[in-house]
């Protein structure tokens, strides 16, 4: 599953994108918190019929009710006290935020998490309990646990039902790492290669951002020397550069073609000619 | 561009714009973890406003990079920063108690006066339940059969003897303290159960959560026309009253948080559906917490106080006492004139 995007405006005014959560990090934070309120009880009941002390339909209705006092309560509570996580989304590095782009109010927490247990917890420990005899019911249940639990798998932004009534997202929590700017070490090469506007034509950012991305790693193995000449070799081909490129070179002629290039295409940014790839001047005649 | 002393003129524009800045984001990084481990609380004063700052200064940053900068690195860096930076800037600040002390000032009473229409729906749908059972029952006492399953009518049934009827109003029977405490709990997990389930069903156009509660009056108004056929119409009422009033009026509430979602979808006015029923679900919330709140109460005194207490008047006052001590609540509560914020909240406290 790929991750998708969306994008939320703060009272800042600058839109925040956001990558959303998968259905495998929900599955697993929802499974963790599962274990985390059922578990330690579920052993504990589980000894307590062990013993023997007290017959079977008294554990399971002190079992139900206190799975239902501490159930909702750990949601609402850990998300409100964890802006969004619970200690399940915490270890699995999602949370929840509000879709408006204010901070999360504690009506959205409690409306989405009442809601988690009309959609799944209610039926499921109604069935479960096996209060229900009629085959109809339970097979309703059933079905109906499994269409809501199939809602987030069919929408653009996996909003479960009481993530629409809320109005939030599940997002994956952002990483944020910072490398090293190209551009700015780039400068103090020996070979100095050097490019005209002609040569700067061809591409745009796209191409650019590939290439910064080939160059955030300096080759190792032959393979990859080979690999990255080959890059060099065909963009010198497509810009038309002339001059010989010697064979030890290429990487510097990389690091400076990309230099001169982001300088380039900046600049032309800046006077309202944004290249988004190198077909820019193709979509630019239609119009 | 070139000849220059200062290292940062050597750089392209987009370089030194990032070169100016990144002492600041990597100070707002070094503040964002921390907060993101320890919480708001654990920063100095300075600190806080720092982040504040910085955080406006990265809004800004990213604001310029995404039209000046075509450096991927820098932007992807920014745009994570600046969200785990909002995310820390933009937590509830509210603490627990104040929530839930301001949910019980002021949330719920003021949902529930906002809620009329939703409300009356609920209490519409069990009182004609109700009277239409009763009628039916005199027309053809064959229909109590049709409303009330067996396992749940226990030997209540239209013929049985009037001793027995009122042994099971007044049947002390031998339960200990601890098995009322059981029964208690099992009273509340069913009757959450069905309240949950009329809120739940009640998105589905309110039709449901009206014909689920409509069905709870019809087995009120079919057991009610049975023991009153039976001359116990008294002690009957009594005997519902002691908790009923409590209990059949939070199925009510339900029902209105789900006839609330309900009206949203059927008459949404000038908002789209979805808009319409998250602004619902605001009091339909609430609403579904008074009701549980008060399906507690209901329980204990259902499971503790009924069989202890037999006397027709004081099972009466308790019950209705109670009821009135909810709508004194919900009425008084959380007008906004006053400043009493920590008004009777301990009604529920019985």
């Amino acid at each position: 599953m790929t991750n998708l995007a969306i994008r939320i405006s703060p009272p800042e005014g600058v839109p925040i994108s956001f990558r959303i959560a998968t259905g495998g990090q929900r599955f697993g934070a929802q499974l963790l918190d599962i274990l985390i309120t059922f578990g330690g009880m579920f052993l504990f009941f589980l000894a307590m019929i062990w013993s023997g002390i007290f017959d079977w339909s008294l554990i399971a209705t002190l079992f139900l009710l206190l799975v239902f006092f501490l159930r909702v309560p750990y949601y609402i509570f850990s998300e409100l006290v964890w802006n969004g996580r619970t200690i399940g989304k915490r270890i699995v590095k999602i949370r929840v935020v509000s879709a408006d782009g204010g901070r999360l109010t504690p009506h959205q927490i409690t409306a989405r998490n009442l809601m988690k247990e009309v959609e799944v917890f209610m039926p499921a420990t109604t069935i479960l309990s096996a209060t229900v005899e009629s085959g109809w019911v339970t097979f309703a249940l059933v079905i109906w646990m499994l269409l809501v639990l199939l809602v987030p798998l069919f929408n653009k932004k996996r909003q479960r039902l009481g993530d629409m009534i809320a109005g939030t997202y599940v997002i994956d929590q952002p990483q944020s790492v910072l490398l090293p700017d190209l551009a700015a070490n780039g400068t103090s090469q020996a070979a100095g290669f050097v490019f005209d506007t002609v040569h700067l034509e061809v591409y745009g950012r796209y191409e650019l951002q590939v290439l910064e991305e080939i160059l955030r790693q300096k080759p190792r193995t032959p393979e990859a020397v080979t690999r990255m000449e080959d890059v060099s070799k065909t963009i010198q081909r497509k810009i038309g550069y002339a001059e010989k490129v010697a064979q030890g070179d290429n990487w510097d002629f990389l690091s400076d073609f990309y230099r001169q290039q982001r300088q380039y295409l900046e600049s032309r940014q800046l006077f309202g000619d944004a290249r988004e790839d190198k077909y820019h001047e193709k979509t630019k005649e239609p119009e | 561009m070139t000849g220059l002393s200062a290292k940062n003129a050597d750089l392209i524009r987009s370089s030194r714009f990032r070169a100016e800045r990144e002492a600041g984001w990597k100070e707002l990084d070094q503040l964002v973890t921390r907060t993101e481990k320890a919480g708001l609380p654990s920063l100095r004063y300075e600190e806080a406003q720092k982040l504040a700052s910085l955080y406006r200064q990265a809004m800004n940053s990213l604001s310029v990079a995404r039209s000046i900068s075509m450096d991927k690195a820098l932007l992807s860096y920014l745009e994570a920063l600046c969200a785990r930076a909002y995310l820390v800037v933009y937590a509830p600040q509210e603490s627990i108690r104040g929530i839930i002390a301001r949910l019980f000032s002021h949330g719920i009473p003021q949902a529930v006066r906002r809620s009329a229409l939703p409300l009356s729906v609920g209490f519409l749908a069990m009182f004609l339940g109700a009277v239409v059972g009763y009628l039916l029952y005199f027309q053809d006492p064959g229909w109590f059969f049709t409303f009330v399953p067996p396992e749940m009518s226990d030997g209540r049934v239209p013929g049985a003897s009037y001793s027995y009827l009122r042994e099971t109003l007044y049947d002390s029977g031998d339960r200990s303290g601890e098995t009322l405490g059981v029964f208690a709990s099992f009273l509340f997990s069913h009757n959450t159960r069905i309240a949950i389930f009329i809120f739940a069903l009640g998105v589905f156009a309110t039709l449901p959560s009206f014909i689920l509660t409509f069905y709870n009056g019809l087995l009120l108004g079919a057991f009610f026309a049975m023991f009153a056929e039976a001359g116990l119409a008294l002690d009957l009422f009594a005997w519902l009253s002691i908790h009923g009033v409590t209990e059949l009026s939070a199925i009510c509430i339900a029902c209105a948080g789900g006839a609330q979602l309900g009206l949203a979808v059927l008459l949404p006015g000038n908002l789209t559906r979805r808009e319409a029923l998250r602004a619902a679900g605001r009091d339909a919330v609430k609403l579904i917490i008074l009701a549980g709140l008060m399906l507690i109460v209901a329980a204990i005194v259902e499971g503790f106080l009924r069989q202890l207490v037999q006397s027709i008047s004081l099972r009466l006052m308790i019950g209705w006492g109670l009821g009135a001590a909810w709508l004194a609540w919900l009425l008084l509560s959380g007008r906004d004139t006053g400043q009493d914020k920590t008004q009777t909240r301990d009604t529920a406290a019985s």
